[in-house]
């Protein structure tokens, strides 16, 4: 009987210790915004949001949440989290990573968006803005953007803005806002330099600044890297809609016609990119098509690998001199994508105006550069001062290659408004997939393909 | 029975008392305080009734979606039980004392639940969880002591020797919850509950438990008339409640959830629509989820083999008697325990058509063979995981590595089941190590392989990891949609898509599938006299 009690007595110690360790204990540890002695009113509107009152009059908790990829990241984002919250008056921080082992970024955030506790400002990618905005779960931020003196839609690349200001009400861009891009990234070629000199063919950066770095040009140092034989390969990308979407940009076509309300992938300009790609493919110079190219890549047995900014953090570890050069001028002159994600405000906030302050300390120039640090993120800021920094920060030491990528008006990736973006590409990267492989004919895929994608369209 | 020892053994004081009295119950003589319990009855029917009626009408209690109505049904159905169990309590019948204890017993752990939820506690406990990792190293005093203590009681050792040691225990245990914050936990736990949605499911809750164990007492039993059988089913249902609480919580009440849901169009954020059966009217014309059971299809008939059977041999191999076995064992069983992330990780190193090992692997082999025959056979060197036509045999390769080890102590475990001396009678009668194995071995293992073949099964139709992991970082459907799964097709609906209807209806087809070809596994084995045996 005895052993019973001190069971239920140590069930009860740890329950009860529980009341006094909450997370906004931790996250404001050392701030001066610890309000741990006031008196807790928990608002029905959002479960994550706490509206204290009587010790600090008018002070809020807001939960927040981006998307890292390594722990580094984490690390960066807490620290700017407990920054911020020490800056802001009248704001608690509590900074949530996001994902964990059972459960992806996503998946997490639309159960918790579902059930009704999910953070007050999370990130999102770009390409989901409109299914988020149209089914209301983001708050429109343009009464809080108007009011602010200083801030301007202008601060930020027009790409990203242009779906972040879309209104699917009106039709027109300037007429929302549904949040501020957290950062931005542009393709580049990584290039294992010691192999290129083993190669003996020209330094694709000295053809990069003669405006020699053409379509022909790539085509010939990846076949002469190949001539080393063996394993070793001359390019390699990722099977996913970015790297051959580039190539689409840059022959002058893409996935979408103008207003991006129908397909445009059966274009002579996209075919035109498509078959570059397919001739590519058809040799034994390149990773195949399917296979992950970094592996390989790190390894020391590829030229050129294209990826995005994103990827460097990886390619910093690797034994090998390496630099990265921008991807090759096509017929229609040079094409890239312009990545992003947004901050955004969850629509069931009971602080809107709170969740607006932190968006905008979140996207500060000083916030942009200490996370550009980790080198995987581009400012999304068009600040000299913000570019200058990320400048600053190398290996690799061309990374004007991925500021010329920003500087080149490239392709903002983005939703479809009128569509489904996921529908869209998952019938795309099948078909194209399949064209690059030999497995479809290309005729065929000019012929059909806006048909066959035409259901994604349909709202 | 639970409750009581045989007769004349003094009864457990935490098991319920029961009596075997087929007496009628007289409410003039029952020595319970039956006006309270009749008033406490009153009012549970009143609260569950008011709780009904507010999450219906969104009255102070707001549940959206599904779960509104079936709190609704939940909390009504209660409300008319407790107001049945005042006529039963007031007529003292075993009916009234059952369904008290049972309706008491939940609106205890309700109102528990709501208590915690007022007070943040799972937030809380979230945190307390992490600094309990913290704070870990004073775990070290609790288990210094507890060895010690051990130690001392087994050598018999001095009195202060063990007292000594539990002081160490319990010194460890404060010194751990102090350091998780027991202190200012108990000033905040204090503080919190002056606040009415705390405090009063607090209170309810205490009631609900006093009046609970008031109705599981002897003098209750007794006063009831409640009998021998009638106390048994009691017994049964509260000791399997814990397990039946959480069935019907996270895996019955999901269930059902998931089933209303794959008749709706929702999208998981907004309001969903009744679209009765147009999502599964849809998954026979989706050439995508077509594909999916196809290549599920495809997968199981190969991957389930390919696990099995050599797993079957290899048991074989394990279970001689030759020195160091027990270690093959443990190694054949490590892919099994491994993370199946990692172990795809590291399988998609081995297969990547350039630099991985198994195409290395061959090009080496056909040079060897080249030199050795003269011959000049080119090496193949297949596209793993980008080529359309074996991009689902290398899941295949990773699905089987991966359950073989599982497998193999399965049927272990099986053979050492059988009786050894049907393998001495055989080698008596002259019978060959192949004849033993084919005689003895396989007919007698039929009902750990039906297990070990619908357990495989049903992991292989659910294929979800190996292929999402694999083809990263392109999409998981691989080339031309060959690895496209009914799960990955289901969780790129459900949380790609915003199509949580439709991904329930996937779902639910799956299952069907699942249950239907196990129903005939079972079937044909059960007309065998396989799972009788």
């Amino acid at each position: 009987m005895t052993k019973r009690w001190w069971a239920l007595v140590l069930a009860i110690s740890l329950v009860v210790a529980a009341c006094g360790t909450d997370d906004s204990a931790d996250t404001t540890e050392g701030s001066t915004t610890e309000t741990t002695a006031a008196a807790t009113t928990e608002t029905t509107a959002a479960p994550s949001v706490e509206t204290t009152a009587g010790g600090s009059e008018g002070e809020v908790s807001l939960v927040w949440r981006t998307r890292p990829d390594n722990q580094e990241e984490i690390d960066v984002y807490s620290t700017i989290s407990t920054e911020i919250d020490a800056n802001l008056e009248n704001i608690t921080l509590d900074y949530q990573p996001g994902s964990n082992e059972g459960a992806g970024y996503q998946q997490t955030l639309l159960t918790e968006l579902s059930a009704g506790t999910a953070p007050d400002v999370f990130w999102i990618p770009g390409t989901d803005v409109a299914d988020f905005a149209t089914k209301g779960v983001i708050l429109d931020l343009k009464q809080y953007g108007d009011a602010d003196a200083d801030f301007s839609v202008d601060d930020f690349y027009p790409g990203p803005m242009f779906h972040l200001t879309y209104s699917a009400d009106t039709g027109n861009a300037g007429d929302a806002l549904w949040g501020l891009p957290r950062d931005v990234s542009t393709f580049a070629l990584y290039m294992n330099v010691d192999l290129i000199e083993e190669a003996g063919v020209t330094d694709p950066r000295e053809l990069e600044a003669a405006g020699e770095w053409t379509w022909d040009a790539f085509k010939e140092t990846v076949d002469g890297i190949a001539a080393l034989g063996g394993e070793i390969k001359g390019y390699g990308q990722s099977a996913w809609w970015g790297p051959y979407g580039a190539w689409m940009n840059a022959a002058g076509g893409g996935f979408f016609n103008a207003d991006r309300d129908a397909c445009a992938l059966d274009s002579d300009a996209s075919i035109a990119g498509l078959q570059f790609e397919r001739d590519l493919y058809s040799t034994d110079a390149v990773i195949p098509y399917g296979e992950d190219p970094e592996p390989p890549f790190r390894a020391g047995t590829v030229g050129l690998f294209q990826n995005g900014r994103w990827a460097t953090p990886g390619i910093r570890t690797v034994d090998f001199n390496w630099d990265v050069v921008g991807l090759p001028t096509g017929p229609n002159g040079p094409g890239n994508w312009l990545f992003w994600g947004a901050y955004v405000v969850n629509a069931d906030t009971a602080n809107p105006e709170a969740a607006w302050e932190l968006v905008r300390a979140l996207t500060s120039a000083d916030v942009q550069a200490e996370i550009s640090a980790l080198g995987a993120n581009i400012p999304s800021r068009v600040s000299d001062a913000a570019l200058d920094a990320f400048s600053g920060f190398t290996p690799p030491a061309n990374n004007q290659a991925f500021l010329n990528g920003l500087a080149q008006s490239p392709t903002a990736e983005g939703p479809l408004w009128a569509g489904s973006w996921p529908d869209f590409v998952s019938l795309m990267d099948a078909e194209v997939g399949a064209v690059i492989t030999g497995d479809r004919d290309i005729a065929d895929f000019q012929a059909n393909i806006c048909s066959e994608t035409a259901d994604a369209f349909s709202g | 029975m639970i409750g009581r020892g045989p007769l004349g053994a003094p009864p457990d004081s935490f098991t319920m008392d029961t009596i075997t009295p087929t007496r009628t119950a007289d409410p003039a003589k029952t020595d319970l305080p039956l006006g309270l319990m009749l008033a406490w009855r009153v009012v549970v029917a009143i609260g569950l009734l008011a709780a009904a009626f507010g999450v219906a009408f969104a009255v102070g209690i707001e549940v959206e979606g599904t779960l509104r109505w079936v709190f609704t049904a939940a909390l009504g159905i209660g409300g008319v039980l407790a107001i049945l169990a005042i006529q039963w309590t007031r007529t003292m019948v075993h009916r009234g004392r059952a369904t008290g204890f049972f309706l008491d017993y939940l609106v205890a752990i309700g109102a528990a639940f709501a208590m915690a939820q007022g007070a943040d506690l799972f937030n809380g406990l979230d945190t307390a969880a992490a600094r309990f990792n913290d704070s870990a190293l004073f775990l070290i005093l609790i288990v210094v002591g507890w060895f010690v203590g051990g130690f001392a009681e087994k050598t018999k050792r001095p009195a202060l020797v063990r007292r000594i040691a539990r002081s160490t225990m319990a010194a460890g245990l404060a010194v751990l919850l102090v350091s998780m914050g027991l202190l200012p936990g108990l000033v905040e736990f204090a503080r919190r509950l002056t606040q009415a949605d705390v405090f009063i499911p607090l209170a309810i809750a205490l009631v609900a438990a006093y009046s609970a164990r008031l109705l599981w007492s002897e003098r209750a039993a007794s006063s009831f008339g409640t009998n021998q059988n009638q106390a048994e089913v009691m017994d049964g249902f509260f000791f399997v409640s814990p397990n039946l609480i959480g069935f019907l919580v996270f895996l019955a009440g999901p269930l059902l959830v998931s089933l209303f849901i794959s008749l709706t169009d929702w999208d998981g954020l907004t309001q969903a629509s009744f679209v009765g059966l147009e999502n599964y009217g849809r998954l026979f014309s989706d050439a995508a989820f077509l594909k999916s059971l196809r290549n599920i299809l495809v997968f199981g008939l190969v991957a389930v083999p390919a696990s099995v059977i050599p797993g079957l041999f290899l048991a074989a191999l394990l279970n001689s008697k030759l020195p160091g076995m027990k270690v093959f064992r443990a190694i054949y069983f490590l892919p099994s325990i491994a993370g199946v992330v990692g172990v795809t990780l590291i399988w998609k190193n081995l297969l990547n058509a350039t630099v991985g090992f198994v195409n290395y692997g061959i090009l080496r082999a056909t040079e060897i063979v080249n030199s050795l025959t003269g011959a000049e056979f080119e090496a193949a060197q297949p596209l793993w995981i980008s080529g359309s036509s074996v991009a689902l045999f290398s899941v295949m390769i990773v699905f089987a590595w991966q359950q073989l080890g599982f497998n193999t102590v399965l049927f272990l475990a099986g053979m050492q089941g059988i009786d050894p001396s049907l393998y001495e009678a055989a080698d008596i009668d002259g019978a060959s190590a192949w004849a033993r194995f084919r005689s003895i071995t396989v007919p007698l293992l039929k009902p750990t392989t039906v297990f070990v073949v619908t357990n495989a099964t049903i992991l292989a139709l659910q294929l979800f990891n190996e292929p999402f992991i694999l083809q990263a970082p392109g999409p998981p459907n691989g080339p031309s949609n060959s690895t496209l799964s009914p799960v990955i097709y289901l969780y790129q609906n459900a949380f790609q898509r915003f199509r949580q209807g439709y991904a329930s209806a996937v779902a639910w087809a799956l299952f069907a599938l699942i249950f239907a070809i196990t129903l005939v596994y079972f079937s044909r084995q059960d007309e065998e006299g396989v799972l009788s045996a």
